[in-house]
């Protein structure tokens, strides 16, 4: 019963946590670049006014561009639901593992890709090429470096791959880890449309990708797609802090422990935050041609990871 | 005690063989020179961890050598070399960045294979790194055959050097002073004629560009 508690908690934590998180990056970014910036808790009242706001759909528009936001929105809730935020074992750990969580989020940028294509702008399309080129290079690194984790634990299954690196310290700084982890920060990059590979701050640039998918939506699909945006983000932000620096995440059900756990959230989430602002104002977009290049390090970086957890065992 | 040394010596030589691969991924030389700075120091690092736990002393020499001539004198005249050829550091190898990153990847895997019946045999801490620095050698050998600029060669050529220091540190925790003294007075003294050479070459045909050197003078 605590277990089930414990994990709604955890979702709602994920779901009130998301649009913090970007604001939070964006503050951190604004500070970094001698702004004053919006406060943290700005993408907040913008979900409220959206929400708020009238639908406008383009009438060539198919049912696939209404359903598109929920379906985007179900996918990045069901893997918010599957990782183990605060507690290890949680009671869905026996509904899906790593790769369950991999092809939801596929799942979500796939109809996302969908709707960009289906109202016939010029923008949607272009956005939407864009992000499958993209994705189709960004898959196998993830799928590779995930296996050099679960190989190094002996289980796909989350819960068990925190549970693994808690008990053997050491293997957190293997080689095998480490590669993993910067290949999968790649990834993430990518993924979420941050800098080198795509420019959040943007809403009108003949570069942008998943802004230029996204332009025909509005009013309450729009909110929607945004928070399932940053859901993914936290999202992300999480697979690399609580899998490869497992540490505060509670193995007991006590107040105690889960509050220990929160705060050692708060604080991996923090850190992530501040390296990928400062990432953010120190480099500039890639041009789109060289992206790949990027990505191919990344694809190296996650094979060299799993060779050396399965070679150097 | 032992695993704590196993974990550092792999840690640190992956980190050398990074710096390696970064190679593969940037275009400019002062990129190139610096990738081989660190990975020079990271390299001497590698020699203290295994003089301290294997207890060797000679190793902290040899420690310092490496940063003293790798990690500073040679980058230094590289940048030197660099700056009087400032218009030709834009890089154009003759296979692509994305190949190129998945042929290392491939030649990492097969230095692996390489590797595995020695490191099979081996019992010292330090096997796991082996690997690892054949995979290095293997890179920076390609990275010799597929650039165009003779600096640029010249660079890999010195990770190449890297590589076999860093399999002789780890194999045989060091080959005797003296040996390994005379290995470093090759490299700098081969380090000084390369550099005359890419002098000789740019004063001759005005570009670094090995591909120009079938050319007759001009």
């Amino acid at each position: 019963m605590t277990a089930v508690l414990v994990q709604l908690a955890q979702l709602a934590l994920a779901l009130t946590l998301a649009p913090g998180l970007v604001g939070t990056l964006r503050w951190l970014k604004a500070r970094l670049q001698n702004r004053r910036g919006a406060p943290a808790w700005q993408p907040y009242f913008e979900l409220r006014k959206l929400f708020g706001k009238e639908v406008v759909v383009s009438e060539n528009a198919s049912w696939i561009f209404r359903a598109a936001p929920f379906v985007v929105f179900a996918a990045a809730v069901a893997v918010a639901a599957l990782l183990p935020w605060l507690a290890v074992p949680t009671p869905l750990d026996a509904v899906g593992d790593l790769l369950v969580v991999v092809y939801l989020l596929l799942l979500g940028t796939f109809f996302l890709a969908l709707a960009g294509l289906d109202p016939g702008s010029a923008f949607g399309g272009m956005g939407s090429s864009r992000e499958m080129t993209i994705s189709a290079l960004a898959e196998p690194t993830v799928a590779l470096a995930i296996f050099a984790l679960a190989l190094g634990a002996g289980s796909t299954n989350l819960g068990q791959i925190v549970a693994r690196t808690m008990t053997n310290p050491g293997a957190a700084l293997s080689p095998g880890h480490l590669l993993a982890f910067a290949a999968l920060f790649v990834v993430m990059l990518a993924e979420t449309g941050r800098l080198p590979i795509d420019n959040p701050a943007t809403h009108l640039e003949l570069t942008m990708i998943h802004e230029a998918m996204v332009l025909e939506y509005s009013g309450r699909y729009l909110a929607l797609i945004e928070w399932a945006s940053a859901l993914k983000l936290l999202v992300f932000f999480a697979l690399l802090g609580n899998l490869f620096v497992p540490w505060g995440v509670a193995v007991a059900l006590t107040p105690g422990a889960l509050a220990l756990a929160v705060a050692s959230l708060l604080v991996k989430l923090a850190v992530l935050a501040v390296a990928v602002a400062v990432l953010e104002t120190r480099v500039a977009k890639l041009r789109l041609f060289r992206v790949p290049e990027l990505l191919s390090a990344s694809f190296v970086l996650a094979l060299l990871a799993v060779t050396s957890s399965f070679l150097a065992r | 005690m032992q695993s704590l040394f196993a974990q550092l010596v792999v840690l640190q030589s992956s980190l050398v063989l990074i710096f390696g691969l970064v190679l593969l991924w940037r275009r400019r030389v002062p990129a190139y020179v610096n990738a081989f700075t660190w990975q020079s120091i990271v390299l001497a690092g590698v020699a203290a961890t295994v003089g301290w736990f294997g207890g060797e002393r000679e190793l902290y020499l040899i420690a310092c050598l490496l940063f003293v001539v790798k990690g500073m004198a040679i980058p230094r005249l590289l940048g030197r070399m660099e700056r009087r050829f400032t218009s030709e550091s834009e890089l154009a190898p003759y296979v692509n960045t994305a190949t190129s990153l998945l042929i290392a990847g491939v030649l990492v895997l097969f230095g692996y294979a390489v590797m595995r019946p020695v490191v099979a045999a081996s019992e010292l801490p330090t096997r796991a790194g082996m690997p690892l620095a054949m995979g290095l050698v293997l890179v920076s050998l390609f990275v010799v055959v597929s650039r165009k600029k003779a600096l640029t060669q010249v660079v890999g050529f010195l990770m190449l050097e890297n590589g076999i220091a860093l399999l002789a540190i780890l194999g045989t925790y060091g080959i005797p002073l003296i040996v390994e003294l005379g290995v470093f007075l090759d490299a700098l003294m081969g380090f000084l004629v390369m550099q005359i050479f890419v002098y000789r070459i740019h004063e001759t045909f005005d570009t670094m560009d090995v591909d120009q050197l079938d050319r007759l003078r001009h």
